[in-house]
Formats: C-alpha cells, structure tokens, sequence
C-alpha cells in the first residue's frame, strides 16, 4: 500500500551536509503498526515527513495507495494529505482557540463533510478515544495525555489511509504514554488504520508489530514482531 | 453527548471565519491597542473631512453671497486683471444684459468695482486715518437679489439711491475709529484716469459672516460710482444668482448660450471666480493628506505588527494546519478575515467616535477667533461648523477593514514561503 523506493534526502545546514536518508526502500502494507527507531539524527523524521508528503526526496520516489508521490504538485500533494494522512504530533499541537470538539472536526470540516455528519463521527470518535464529557474544553483545560487522544482522534476522524506519528509520546510520563500506544493500538485493530510511528523509546518500539530501525539514514533492521 | 448545540461551520469558509473570529481573543489587549490605532485614524479623518467640508461649504456660501454670487458677466480679460480693479475693461450696457436675464427670471446685480484709500475725519477734526480699500458701486435694489449685504447691517441703515453716502465694514470702522455719521474722503482715479475725489458720509456698518468683507471693502449707490468714476452706464461686472443647492452646483451654461451675441463680455462660473481659494484650499487639503497618510501609515503600522506577531508566535500552528492539508490560500484567507475583524472593531469604533466629533462640529463648531486677528485670505467666521459627511464615513470604515485585510497578506505569504517541515520545528 505505502512504497518507499530507494529515497535520499541531503540538508544543507550552512556549509554542512547533511545525508539524512541514504537510499531507503520500504513496503507497509494496509493495517501495519510500523515503528521507527533509530538514535537522533537517524532520519526518522525525515522519512515520516516524506511518507507524509509534508518534504521531497531528493530522488528515489513514495507511492501511497498505488499514487505516486514524487512530482505532484504543491495542490495536489495538499489534496493527499487533506484526504489520506493523518498526524500526530509530539506537542500535539492542537488549536488552542478550538475546544477538543472543534479541533477534531476540523479535519472533517475541510473536507466538506455536513455539520451532522461531521457532529455525529466526532462525537463517536471523541467517546471512543475516552474523551466523552470533555467535547468543550479547550486545549489548556486538558492534560497532556487527554491533549494528545484529542490529537489521535484529530488525525483518525477522516479515516485515514495511514497515520504518522511523530514520537508522539516524547512528552508524556511514561504510564499516560502508554494509554496513548495502547489508544492506538486498539484502534489500529479495531479499524485497520495503518500505523507509522517515531520512537527511540523502548517502551514504545515494543508496541509496534513491525520494527524497523534506522542509521545514519539507512535501514539497519527491519523486523516483524508478534503483537 | 452534550446537548449543547455544536456551532462548526457548515462550510470551509464559514470555518476559517470562525477560526479567524476566535483568533481575535488570543491576545485581547493586542486586539484592542491595534483597534484603538485605527479607530482614532478613522475617528480623525471623518472628523478633518467634516470640518474641511465645512469649511468649503462655509466659504462658498460667504464668496456667492457677498463677493461672486453664482456666477458673472464681466468684460473680456477683465478677471486676469481684476487685481488692478481696471475700468476700462468694463460690461458696456448692463442694462440691454439686465433686460434679457430679468425676462428669463434670472437674479442679477451689476457693480462698479474700484479702489481708493479712505479717509476718515471726526468732523470736524483734521484726518485720522485712510486706508486702500475695494469700493463697489451697487443697484441698491437689485443687489439684496444676488447678495445678502442688506442683512448684515450691523449699526445705522443700508445704502439709499442716488444719495452720496458709504457703508463700510465693523472692522474697518474698528480700524479707523469710524462711527455711523462721519464723514470720509475717498480718493480714486475716474475711467479716464483722472483723479477723483469723493466726499461720502458713513449710513450703516455692517458685520457680515465673511470677514474679508468687514475687513478690505465699502459700498456706495451704483449712480454715486458712475458718476464720479464716468463710467457712463458701464458696470465692471454683473453678478448672477442661478439655481442650484450649492453655489459650486450652479451651471452657468445656459447664460453664457443666452448671451452668446454680446460681444466684449464672458460668462464666469463660480469655480473660476472662486479659484484663489480653490488654490489656497488645494494647498489646505495637500496638508490634511498628509496627515491623513501619516494617520493611516500608523494604523497600518500597527495592524501589520500585530499581525506579524500572529503569525509569527503561531509558526508552528500554521505548520500542523498545512500538514493536515489547509490549502495556503484558506490559511491567507484566515489571517485575512482575523486582519480584517480588528479593522472592522476599529471601523465601528472610530465611526462611533467620528459621528460624536462631526456631531459636535455640526452643533457646536470650532472657535477660531483667534486665528480670525489674522489676515486671511479664508471666508468664514470666527466658528467653523462641521458638516455630516455620510460617504466619507462609510469609505473611512470600509477603507480601514480592506486595508487591514491587505496588510496581513504580507507576513501570512512569508509564512506560507516557508517549508512546512520547518514550521512544524518551530515551537
């Protein structure tokens, strides 16, 4: 479903640079929970953010649902990222004028989808996702692990093809989370949501059915694990 | 579930509205300082427009009813030389004129227009004091039909025919110690070019509201000035009342065609005859411009600050919004919106605050008697009165919501230049 073909990407960072990806192929099938791990500076990010169509390949090339990423325009790739991918941020990055409610239904508003619609898919996802009661609270009303289900459910209610999570539990204790990758968990069994997560935690690789670990923008392992 | 209706927008735009909407509460006191800004700029301009308007219109209604009237005939080549007050350029048979604009039921005055010094005497003391004014000879009936002297008689009576009597300005009269009752000398030169004496009594000062008139001219029977002057029958020039709200708003077109088979004279508009004050009021207005332009560049000063505070401090939020696949126009059109809701609290604002200051100059004025010790060539009174100006309150408004809208295109498309990987770094 989502193929990596022998992508590279260099930073030029003053008069360094920097090989961030080396030459990484990788298939993910429909319904993966993939984690990446790999020390910093290994290219995780740089790979999420090219899978998730937010950064170029210098070459090689991303196919996503048999679409072919590279050369699509600025339009189009907003068109993909709109409909097929969600985020999950490590700050969580929630909209904070928006209440929980509105921050989820966000994702379904800019795709057009009616008010009822839209009310009835938010509210089943925010109860679903632990949330129910807390629909109007803004942001700064809630905890971070309550912030980060807001999150989840934000990148989930347009049923995405997949899921990128940018170590997305970096600023959670540790027990908060794991409610978290356990959310995630849930949901990918539960719906089939391809998920690709971040992680140089332990903890959190452990979660993941498939791990694949990189190096200095290389993959150096890349093992599938029982759940 | 709450029972608490859910208010998301319907639509994409209606969305980004509401976003904007909210936005405009993140920093309160931000909002308010930069909607403070452009609500004074807005408040001031619909107040300057208000009093310059005023003061246009003030000055028009002075020049048409005791200088100009709506329009006049003159003779050819005269108004170049008006300064010189000639007499020998002058409307030869006002009368065969008079006739014809009387038959059309047109309001005409003919005047002999002159200078001499005035010298005043109480009599029967030597001389006091003398001094170069502008005479004008006038039809005593037909000017009350043009020009409104006859009302602004102050101390003693107005003018009767053929009587060799003068009335003269308060001020001048002030200025000379004159009184109702004396004697003055006026010394001129005839059409000829002779000198000529003229030995008048002072019947009636007046105070009229155009100051220039108090201060710089006299008045005597227009067959006292033919006579001393030989003029023959000749007038300089004959003034005209035309139809029309504003003197600016008369059309002198038809009189010109009615006249078109006399020759030696020109039908002038009143924006010919009003334009040393068009001069002076272009060099007034080029002022207010600038303070204009300094008001707005204030205003958008603030507002492009205010917005690049916002769109700075929310880098990453706009980041996380393209990732989930905002369109950058959508985002634009929400720092827009946001840019334009301050402009528009400012707009209500300052329109709320402009309408109380117009409505004070309208009702009240502003007293610039101060300024009217000095000489000005300005034809008003010592009070300025505003007038509502309604257009230019609506274009204040409407001009500091577009402009506010503008001017956060420019932060917003920096912005969006940006790589969204970047943004999203930036926390």
């Amino acid at each position: 479903m989502i193929a990596v073909n022998e992508v590279h990407k260099e930073y030029i960072d003053g008069e360094t640079h920097v090989r961030a990806l080396r030459g990484v192929s990788l298939k993910i099938e429909g319904g993966e929970f993939l984690s990446i791990a790999g020390p910093s500076g290994s290219g995780k990010t740089t790979l999420l953010n090219i899978i998730g169509c937010i950064d170029n390949a210098d070459s090689g090339d991303v196919d996503i649902d048999g679409d072919r990423v590279g050369g699509k325009s600025k339009k189009e790739l907003t068109e993909i990222r709109r409909a097929k991918i969600g985020f999950v941020f490590q700050s969580f990055n929630l909209i904070p004028v928006l209440t929980a409610y509105e921050n989820v239904s966000m994702a379904l508003s800019l795709l057009g989808v009616s008010d009822a619609e839209n009310r009835e898919r938010t509210m089943a996802l925010l109860a679903e996702v632990g949330l129910e009661g807390m629909e109007h609270r803004r942001p700064s009303r809630l905890s971070g692990g309550q912030q980060q289900r807001v999150a989840v459910a934000r990148a989930l209610i347009k049923d995405p093809l997949i899921v990128l999570a940018d170590e997305p539990t970096a600023n959670l204790d540790s027990t908060t989370g794991e409610a978290i990758l356990k959310l995630m968990k849930d949901i990918n069994r539960h719906r089939g949501t391809t998920f690709i997560f971040s992680t140089h935690d332990q903890m959190v690789m452990d979660y993941g059915d498939r791990l694949c670990r990189l190096h200095d923008g290389l993959i150096e392992s890349d093992e599938r694990r029982s759940a | 579930m709450s029972a608490r209706p859910y208010r998301n927008g319907r639509t994409r735009g209606g969305f980004f509205l509401a976003l904007a909407m909210k936005n405009l509460a993140r920093h309160r006191r931000r909002t308010v300082i930069t909607a403070g800004a452009i609500a004074v700029g807005v408040a001031v301009f619909i107040w300057m427009f208000s009093i310059l308007q005023g003061f246009e219109a003030e000055n028009d209604r002075n020049m048409s009813r005791y200088e100009t009237g709506d329009a006049a005939i003159m003779g050819s080549g005269y108004w170049d030389e008006r300064d010189t007050f000639p007499l020998d350029m002058p409307v030869e048979d006002p009368e065969a004129i008079l006739s014809l604009l009387e038959a059309e039921e047109i309001a005409a005055a003919p005047r002999i227009a002159f200078r001499g010094d005035l010298i005043v005497r109480y009599d029967p003391f030597p001389e006091d004091g003398s001094l170069q004014r502008a005479f004008y000879g006038i039809d005593i009936e037909r000017d009350s039909r043009v020009f409104a002297l006859s009302e602004a008689i102050e101390a003693g009576r107005f003018l009767e025919p053929g009587n060799e009597e003068v009335i003269i300005g308060r001020w001048l009269a002030d200025q000379l110690g004159a009184e109702v009752g004396y004697p003055v000398t006026v010394t001129t030169r005839t059409r000829d070019g002779f000198y000529q004496i003229m030995d008048l009594e002072i019947v009636g000062i007046f105070n009229t509201s155009n100051p220039f008139i108090n201060r710089h001219k006299a008045y005597l029977p227009i067959a006292v000035a033919d006579e001393y002057l030989e003029m023959r029958g000749a007038v300089t020039a004959v003034y005209l009342s035309l139809p029309g709200m504003l003197p600016a708003d008369a059309d002198p077109g038809p009189v010109r065609e009615l006249l078109s088979e006399f020759d030696g004279i020109e039908v002038l508009g009143f924006y010919r005859l009003n334009e040393d004050f068009a001069e002076v009021m272009e060099m007034e207005n080029a002022g207010t411009a600038i303070i204009l332009i300094l008001l707005g560049i204030i205003a958008v000063v603030g507002i492009s600050n205010t917005m690049l505070m916002s769109v700075l401090e929310r880098e990453n939020e706009i980041g996380m919004m393209r990732a989930l696949g905002v369109r950058d126009g959508e985002i634009r059109w929400m720092f827009t919106f946001e840019a334009a809701g301050i402009g528009l609290i400012g707009a209500i604002v300052g329109l709320i605050l402009g309408a109380l200051l117009v409505w004070h100059a309208v009702a009240v004025g502003i007293d610039y008697g101060v300024l009217m010790e000095i000489e000005m060539d300005f034809r008003f009174d010592g009070v300025l009165y505003g007038v509502w100006h309604f257009t230019s309150m609506i274009a204040a408004a409407v001009f500091a919501v577009l402009i506010a809208g503008v001017v956060a295109l420019v932060p917003t498309r920096r912005m969006l230049r940006r790589r969204i990987t970047d943004s999203l770094r930036h926390s």
